[in-house]
């Protein structure tokens, strides 16, 4: 059910000249929709225990790793961070291969031997995340040295957050790969919240693209909830990157509508602050987006993609909990190269 | 906002040193070139310096003209080219010179060699090797002020190359949130090193990384040892105002090679001819001159009085002992007052 739009309600603005056909336009959707039922099924196995470990959720951020990823071309690599479960989903991971590794089964990217969205698919041109928040930046800077010491049109992608901006490998990476006008676009995820410290505290400054600045490359702020602005804006950002003028750092202002991970209830967060957001749902203004500009004729048309994601998870569901853990044997397989 | 000061001549400052003043900085930049040239030019030559020697040459009315602003209870800590820093906080040129032959009587009583250094004593802390590092230090420092509600300031110094470091984005990131009395002079003498600027960051000043922290950012005449005298004054009483931290970037050149054992071949010989006509010892001696503060006959008295004070400190210096063997233990661990 897609209730019309009132006036004061967040709605998707349409970046001018951006070229999208219908199919692309309802990707997005699937895939940011896909994005957080996916979540929402990892929820209730959590609390099954099925899980192991932890689980991080991106509510309210699908559109951030959606519109950036679904952005990249073939041959581009993307280093995801743990809110970047949707930028796997566009690069062609399976909603089975995400569950069975966040159960740690053996069929799973890791074997069952990492967790939750810590894997990487070289072939897919995914790097896996770095705990480490801000390792991966100074990692995708020598891969867009590669590229740009092979003249290859392609470009590296990675993300960070507000918090994870603070952090020595942040400067580092970004400051390499300004001298050396590399092909990285930085995601910087702007969701107010690092664990428990706000942003104010993590920052002196109340947009954090203005650090673009600082390394030499272009900064742009979006709005991280609309999902055709941060496919616009990526897509303009790897245009500059191929066309040889270094870096970019795009500011998507959004906002973590649940704890850091699951088992944090974010108690420190006002409850009017998470209000606010929940008005700017980028799922649920992308609908309305969708049957008002008349890209689907009725609203049952999404409600058909959505129960094609249900019936997906279920499988996915059913495949991977059925899959075995990982044998003991192999627990020394894989470590060296 | 960046702001420029460049000229002598023609530049209102806020803060102008009274004749005293001004006699009391050029005595002191003249002690550090002749204590400098004795060891880089001689006493490392004749092998009588243990280990590297750093210099500042061409360089000194950076920490000079800032450290003149220190009061009692600030505490600095210094890079590697700020001789001037420790002078101008009491350390005499015999102890100085005794730290660099390796003896007893140095800072480090013979443990460290050459500006590896420092004395609580005087509120200078030793200089950490690896460049940037003093930064999250120094802000540490002004923390503890805060905390105590003191009116104390720490100043910090560094070089352009240590601007690329993780430690310095923390630490400055840290100063900036919590709006620290701690201020940032960077000396950028245009080489890391054998590494350019222009190798080293893509901005052309180091001060508008200052943006980045929404902190104040200048750019400032290194050389020019009024415009250094102006700027660190007003820096170093917005911190102590309670303004919190600021970046001051003193443009300057490294009159040699990064050590004594470096020739600088990989600079470009004219370079070093446009800076030696910018020198800003015999800017400020001519400037001095001119305007009658100074006359030639005591200018001739000062050069002989540096000299004299160099001879007494390298005899004194020799006759130290150097550490004895059964010492080395001591002093590695903390033992009490």
């Amino acid at each position: 059910m897609v209730k019309p739009s009132t006036s004061d309600q967040y709605t998707i603005a349409v970046p001018e000249g951006l070229e999208l056909d219908r199919t692309g336009r309802l990707e997005l959707y699937y895939f940011m929709a896909l994005n957080r039922k996916l979540e929402e099924r990892l929820g209730l196995l959590y609390r099954q225990n099925k899980v192991v470990g932890g689980l991080y959720s991106s509510l309210g951020q699908e559109a951030c790793s959606v519109g950036t990823a679904y952005a990249l071309e073939r041959g581009d690599f993307l280093g995801p961070m743990i809110r970047n479960l949707g930028s796997l989903l566009v690069r062609g991971v399976r909603p089975t291969d995400v569950m069975a590794q966040y159960c740690a089964r053996a069929i799973g990217p890791t074997r069952g031997k990492d967790l939750n969205v810590h894997f990487g698919w070289v072939e897919r041109g995914l790097i896996a995340p770095i705990s480490v928040v801000g390792a991966l930046i100074p990692v995708m800077a020598g891969i867009a040295l590669e590229m740009k010491m092979h003249s290859k049109k392609q470009v590296a992608l990675t993300y960070i957050g507000d918090g994870g901006m603070s952090t020595t490998d942040f400067h580092e990476g970004m400051n390499f790969a300004g001298v050396h006008k590399l092909p990285l676009i930085l995601i910087v995820e702007n969701n107010l919240w690092a664990y428990s410290t706000h942003v104010s505290k993590q920052a002196n400054v109340v947009d954090l693209a203005v650090r673009a600045e600082s390394y030499g490359c272009y900064g742009e702020i979006v709005d991280g909830n609309n999902v055709l602005a941060m496919l616009d804006a990526t897509r303009r950002a790897r245009a500059r990157c191929l066309a040889g003028e270094g870096p970019v750092m795009l500011e998507a202002k959004t906002f973590r509508r649940k704890g850091h991970a699951e088992h944090d209830d974010a108690g420190y967060v006002p409850s009017e602050q998470r209000a606010e957001w929940e008005k700017k749902d980028p799922i649920d203004a992308y609908r309305r987006f969708l049957v008002e500009r008349r890209v689907v004729d009725s609203a049952q048309e999404i409600d058909e993609i959505d129960a094609k994601i249900v019936a997906i998870l279920e499988s996915a569901a059913n495949e991977a909990l059925s899959a075995p853990f990982p044998d003991p044997s192999i627990v020394t397989e894989n470590v060296y190269g | 906002m960046v702001e420029r000061n460049t000229m002598t001549k023609n530049a209102r400052y806020v803060h102008v040193p009274d004749d005293e003043t001004k006699i009391r900085m050029l005595h002191f930049m003249k002690l550090v070139r002749e204590i400098e040239d004795r060891i880089e030019k001689k006493l490392y030559r004749q092998g009588r310096i243990v280990g590297g020697v750093y210099v500042g040459r061409g360089q000194e009315a950076i920490s000079v003209g800032t450290a003149i602003h220190m009061e009692k209870d600030d505490v600095v800590a210094p890079s590697h080219r700020d001789m001037g820093v420790f002078l101008m906080r009491g350390v005499t040129p015999r102890r100085i010179i005794a730290q660099y032959m390796g003896r007893r009587t140095g800072l480090t009583r013979g443990r460290d060699g050459n500006m590896h250094m420092g004395d609580m004593n005087y509120n200078v802390i030793a200089f950490v090797s690896h460049l940037g590092d003093n930064v999250p230090v120094a802000a540490g420092v002004a923390l503890a002020f805060k905390q105590r509600g003191q009116k104390q300031v720490a100043l910090c110094y560094n070089g352009e190359g240590a601007t690329s470091r993780g430690d310095w984005h923390e630490g400055i990131n840290f100063a900036s949130i919590h709006k620290l009395p701690v201020t940032f002079f960077i000396n950028n003498n245009a080489y890391a090193y054998s590494t350019p600027i222009e190798l080293q960051m893509a901005v052309k000043d180091v001060a508008v990384r200052a943006a980045g922290y929404g902190i104040p950012g200048e750019v400032v005449d290194g050389n020019d040892i009024l415009a250094v005298y102006d700027s660190g004054k007003r820096a170093i009483d917005l911190a102590r105002s309670g303004g919190g931290p600021s970046i001051v970037e003193y443009k300057t050149f490294r009159m040699t090679g990064h050590s004594a054992h470096d020739d600088a071949g990989y600079v470009p010989p004219e370079l070093f001819d446009e800076w030696k006509r910018k020198d800003p010892i015999t800017r400020f001696e001519k400037a001095l001159l001119e305007e009658g503060a100074l006359t030639q006959a005591r200018l001739d008295e000062m050069q002989r009085e540096c000299a004299l004070i160099v001879d007494d400190a390298v005899e004194w210096a020799e006759q130290q002992p150097y550490p004895a063997a059964e010492e080395v233990t001591k002093d590695v661990y903390y033992e009490g007052t």
